[in-house]
């Protein structure tokens, strides 16, 4: 665990260090993803059908911010509808429209999680979304999930129909009523919808629960209550979803929930202390949880030659600084040092790291 | 010499400032009303767009059918039933808007208290200099 431990605080470091690039790496990545799955779903306009259109605006993407990939991703399946037929291509328009108009405006940040859901289900791993959206999101994030299956389904029910969309030429109130009914009357979107929005909410819920473990428990019975529902619904609509995927999903999910929780709610509940006081006003039952986390291994100087101790206080400072340019061995006029590594802090070390 | 509680205390509050200080400011200078009755205002309109385009696919699905009952059907009936649902509609989500952004009026109120509260820390440490 200490291991890991260390890992984790490395991989922050670089992390702090290096955000200006690895914020738009991950974006670039991300919209790339997305804008490669909506092109091989839809793939109607050749032109933008093209990895030279799709890196470019995936580089646009990571400078741009973050909703700007749901954006680019809306815009690339509506000129992929429109290639199929303009009548697509409108009530594509209309549903984006009421999802920005009613929802979208007041979370931005759960843009990338609409944009990102179509794209997930798309390479068969949706499941994750609701339990890792419950963990770091918050009540609201439902509505996103809600919205980004939506726009799968939706896009999915073009792609399903696109031959009968062509071969209807001319009757565009019939491809209208073709798509529509695709979502309408989809009741695998309607078992989705209910099970993903359930399983935030309850994810959400029970994470913020005051028991020991309460992140596990929350990732864990989100996962059993989406399979669960999506079980259940399968029998009573005979939705068709694939069992298999649903269990490896759940299963994918409770992972990637763990790594999610060793990043941003590692504590020790071995270690828990309850508290409990009291003011003019009130009394306080306070429980605190302490975080997981290592000492930092710190450097410590050995002296060999004991005579000349005098040099080596005047020098300090200096060989402290020194120290910290150079590495393990250093000289300080003609003293030798050799540092060895312990569990110890140096306090000093602590100071001057804090100076570069 | 570097005062080490001061520096962490005015990155933190640097920090804040550029991130969710700049949106919790913007709430503040509202009174919570007027906050509220701006947001619920927006939402009529963006409920009543959002409807109508509802609506408009809603025809468009049924229009065969639309067509065939319109010398049928009872228009004033309809176009009540309609309004009905409007109103239902429109008021579901002025009611949910007005629940969300009270919530987020106060807690960009609280979020500020304590930012205000670093404030005077930080005038403690320069008079105690």
């Amino acid at each position: 665990m200490t291991g890991l431990l260390e890992l984790r605080d490395q991989i922050r470091k670089f992390y702090s260090r290096n955000a200006v690039f690895i914020l738009p790496f991950i974006k670039f990545v991300v919209a790339l993803l997305v804008l490669g799955q909506i092109n091989a779903e839809l793939g109607y306009m050749a032109k933008i059908d093209n990895i030279a259109v799709l890196l470019i605006v995936s580089l646009a993407c990571s400078f741009l911010p973050s909703g700007c990939i749901l954006f680019f991703t809306i815009v690339f399946s509506l000129l992929h509808m429109y290639a199929l037929s303009m009548e697509v291509a409108l009530v594509g328009f209309c549903v984006c429209l009421v999802m920005l108009l009613l929802y979208l405006r007041f979370a931005p940040k759960d843009a990338v999680v609409i944009a990102l859901l179509p794209a997930l289900f798309m390479l068969k791993i949706p499941y994750v979304v609701p339990v890792v959206v419950g963990l770091v999101g918050g009540a609201m994030s439902a509505v996103s999930v809600v919205c980004g299956t939506v726009l799968y389904f939706f896009i999915h029910s073009v792609n399903v129909n696109a031959s009968a969309i062509m071969a209807m030429e001319k009757d565009s109130l019939g491809k209208i009523k073709l798509i529509l009914d695709g979502i309408i009357h989809n009741q695998a979107l309607l078992v989705t919808v209910v099970a993903f929005a359930v399983t935030t909410l309850v994810v959400y819920l029970i994470k913020r629960l005051s028991v020991d473990y309460s992140w596990t428990v929350a990732m864990v019975s989100g996962a059993i209550l989406n399979l669960v529902i999506l079980l259940v619904g399968d029998i009573i609509y005979d939705t068709n979803l694939s069992v298999v995927s649903m269990i490896l999903g759940a299963f994918l999910a409770v992972a990637i929930g763990k790594l999610v929780e060793f990043f941003r709610f590692c504590v020790d509940y071995g270690r828990t202390e309850k508290v409990q006081f009291e003011d003019d006003e009130y009394y306080y039952y306070v429980k605190a949880v302490p975080k997981m986390t290592v000492s930092k291994s710190s450097k410590t100087v050995k002296k060999i030659n004991p005579q000349r101790s005098v040099v080596t206080e005047r020098t300090g400072r200096q060989s402290e600084i020194e120290r910290k340019k150079t590495g393990r061995t250093v000289t300080v006029g003609n003293e030798y040092y050799d540092e060895e590594e312990d569990g110890a802090t140096d306090s000093s070390e602590d100071d001057f790291e804090d100076l570069f | 010499m570097i005062n080490e509680n001061k520096v962490i205390l005015m990155t933190r509050m640097a920090s804040y400032e550029q991130k969710e200080g700049k949106r919790c400011m913007s709430i503040a200078k509202y009174f919570r009303t007027d906050y509220v009755a701006r947001h619920v205002l927006k939402g009529i309109i963006a409920g009543t767009i959002a409807f109508a385009v509802c609506f408009a696919l809603y025809v468009a699905y049924g229009f065969e059918e639309f067509m065939e009952n319109i010398y049928k059907m009872d228009l004033f009936a309809f176009a009540s039933n309609v309004l009905v649902i409007y109103i239902a509609f429109v008021a579901a989500y002025c009611i949910i808007l007005y629940l969300v952004s009270t919530y987020q009026f106060i807690k960009a109120r609280r979020s500020l208290r304590c930012y205000y509260q670093n404030l005077k820390k930080l005038k403690a440490l320069y008079e105690e200099k």
